[in-house]
This record gives C-alpha cells, sequence and structure tokens, in this order.
C-alpha cells in the first residue's frame, strides 16, 4: 500500500472529524475542503501507482467543482446570516423532524 | 519512504488537526492555508507538476481568500466559542473518524506497490500531456464543468442580492391591509 494512500484516508477522516466536531457553518465547510483536498491526493496517488494520467484529470475536475461549491456554499452563508445574525448550525435547527 | 515523505507527512497531518481544533477561525483558515500547500508539494512529488499549480492558484489562491474575507466579514474571528449544545459530540465524532480511518486504510491495502518510474507514462503531469488528455478523452467532463462554474457564478450573484431578505408580500395582502386601514378611517 502506498504511503500517501494511507496519508489521505487519515486526512480524510481527520476532515470527518472536523465535520462533527465543529459547530459553525463556515468552519464545517473548511473542513469539507480538507475532505476534499484528501480525496483529492488519493486519486493522485493512484495515478501515480497506475501509471495513468486519468486520475490527475479527474482532480482537476475535482477542484473546479469545490471552486463551484465554495461560491455557492459561501453566497449561502452570507444570505443565511444577513437573516438570522447567525451561522452557529444549532441556532439553524428549525427544520428538524 | 524518504525523509521528504516523513516530513511532508507530518506537516500535513499537523496543519490538517490545526484547522479542525483551532477555536479563532482566522488561525484555523490560515492552517488550512498551508495545509493546502504542503499538499501542493506533495503533488510535485508524485510525478502531478500541473495539478500542484492549480492547487496553490485556485485552493490557496482563490479559495482561501474567499474563506477569509467572509469570516472577517461575518465574525469577530472568535467563532467556535461558548456554550457547546452537544458537548457529547466531540468523542463520537473522533471515535466514528477513526473507525473510517481504519476502513479506508483496509480497503486501499488491497492496493499494488507503485510502479518503478520508468514504466510510469505520467510525463511529470505537465500541461501538454494533461490538456492533451481534457480535452480528447475527458472533454465531456470539462463541458459540464463550465456549465457548473456558470451555474455556480451566477447562484453566487443572486444570493447575495439584498432583496432576498424580505418575504414577497402578495398582493392579496397588500389589498386587504389596504382596506382594514380605509375601514379603520
Amino acid at each position: 500500500m502506498s504511503y500517501y494512500l494511507l496519508l489521505s484516508a487519515l486526512l480524510f477522516a481527520i476532515g470527518l472529524y472536523g465535520v462533527l466536531s465543529r459547530r459553525t457553518a463556515i468552519l464545517i465547510f473548511m473542513s469539507i475542503e480538507l475532505m476534499l483536498n484528501s480525496a483529492n491526493l488519493a486519486l493522485v496517488s493512484f495515478a501515480r501507482a497506475s501509471g495513468d494520467l486519468g486520475g490527475q484529470a479527474m482532480a482537476l475536475v475535482v477542484i473546479a467543482l469545490a471552486a463551484a461549491e465554495v461560491a455557492v456554499g459561501l453566497g449561502i452563508i452570507v444570505a443565511v446570516y444577513r437573516v438570522r445574525e447567525s451561522t452557529s448550525v444549532d441556532d439553524l435547527a428549525e427544520f428538524r423532524g | 519512504m524518504s525523509a521528504f515523505d516523513l516530513l511532508m507527512g507530518v506537516l500535513l497531518i499537523a496543519s490538517a488537526l490545526a484547522a479542525v481544533t483551532l477555536k479563532n477561525a482566522v488561525h484555523a483558515g490560515l492552517a488550512l492555508v498551508g495545509n493546502f500547500l504542503a499538499l501542493a508539494v506533495v503533488y510535485f512529488a508524485l510525478e502531478a507538476q500541473f495539478l500542484g499549480w492549480i492547487q496553490i492558484i485556485v485552493y490557496a489562491g482563490a479559495v482561501m481568500v474567499l474563506f477569509l474575507f467572509v469570516i472577517m466579514l461575518l465574525f469577530d474571528a472568535k467563532a467556535d466559542v461558548g456554550m457547546d449544545r452537544l458537548p457529547w459530540m466531540r468523542p463520537v465524532g473522533a471515535a466514528l473518524a477513526a473507525v473510517f480511518f481504519l476502513v479506508l486504510a483496509y480497503a486501499f491495502s488491497a492496493v499494488g506497490p507503485n510502479n518503478p518510474l520508468a514504466d510510469v507514462k505520467l510525463a511529470g503531469g505537465l500541461p501538454q500531456a494533461l490538456g492533451k488528455l481534457l480535452y480528447g478523452d475527458w472533454l465531456y467532463a470539462v463541458l459540464l464543468v463550465a456549465v457548473l462554474l456558470f451555474a455556480a457564478t451566477v447562484a453566487a450573484v443572486v444570493l447575495v442580492q439584498p432583496q432576498i431578505r424580505k418575504a414577497r408580500v402578495k398582493p392579496q395582502v397588500l389589498e386587504r391591509d389596504r382596506e382594514l386601514k380605509e375601514v379603520g378611517k
């Protein structure tokens, strides 16, 4: 097993812990970016291990996706903050069943 | 495994842990910038030069500037302090993340070792080779990404319009209010 694959698994787990333990929407969002990046690292390691550039092309698509996600997500956070004066996910819980 | 691999591993894990545990949101964002830069260096080492530069420009540049800008616009940086309504969530989250890491490591253990460098046809991951692939086999994905980026741009502009703050009032309600006022007179 490649060392960098193990590293990407560890980074993904750290990002998962961030998503579960943070209480502010923007910090949860930053943890999600961490998880996307660890997936990219896994793709690049796969490309290196198999000698196929397709993994790098996929990583490039993921980076573009993440950029679009950040634009929309931060727009939502700013819009929510204008109405609620808070982005703590505990304060935004009226949709719970 | 060389000393370089070990150093990058320590840097990546330390900056990632700082990004998910620091209380000050600006400090967490800066730790994340460090993580992205270290990841770009790893990309250079893994024969992905173009991707490394894109990582620096898009992630460490554009995305994190956007993040830090929103943090400084909305918060007084102390974003994650105060009473914790779910105090048991931290250990549970850590346990779940540990289980997830073990599962992922088990899944990755089936992947074989790296090919010797002489057999690898990555061409250093330079733009020339990657571009031929992107505008050949991956053209469909590139077009979809273009549509997605366009939609995201429109959404980002629409979402921050000031008028979406007020709920739209139905014309019937306005009419009734006007009539009630007239009766009251």
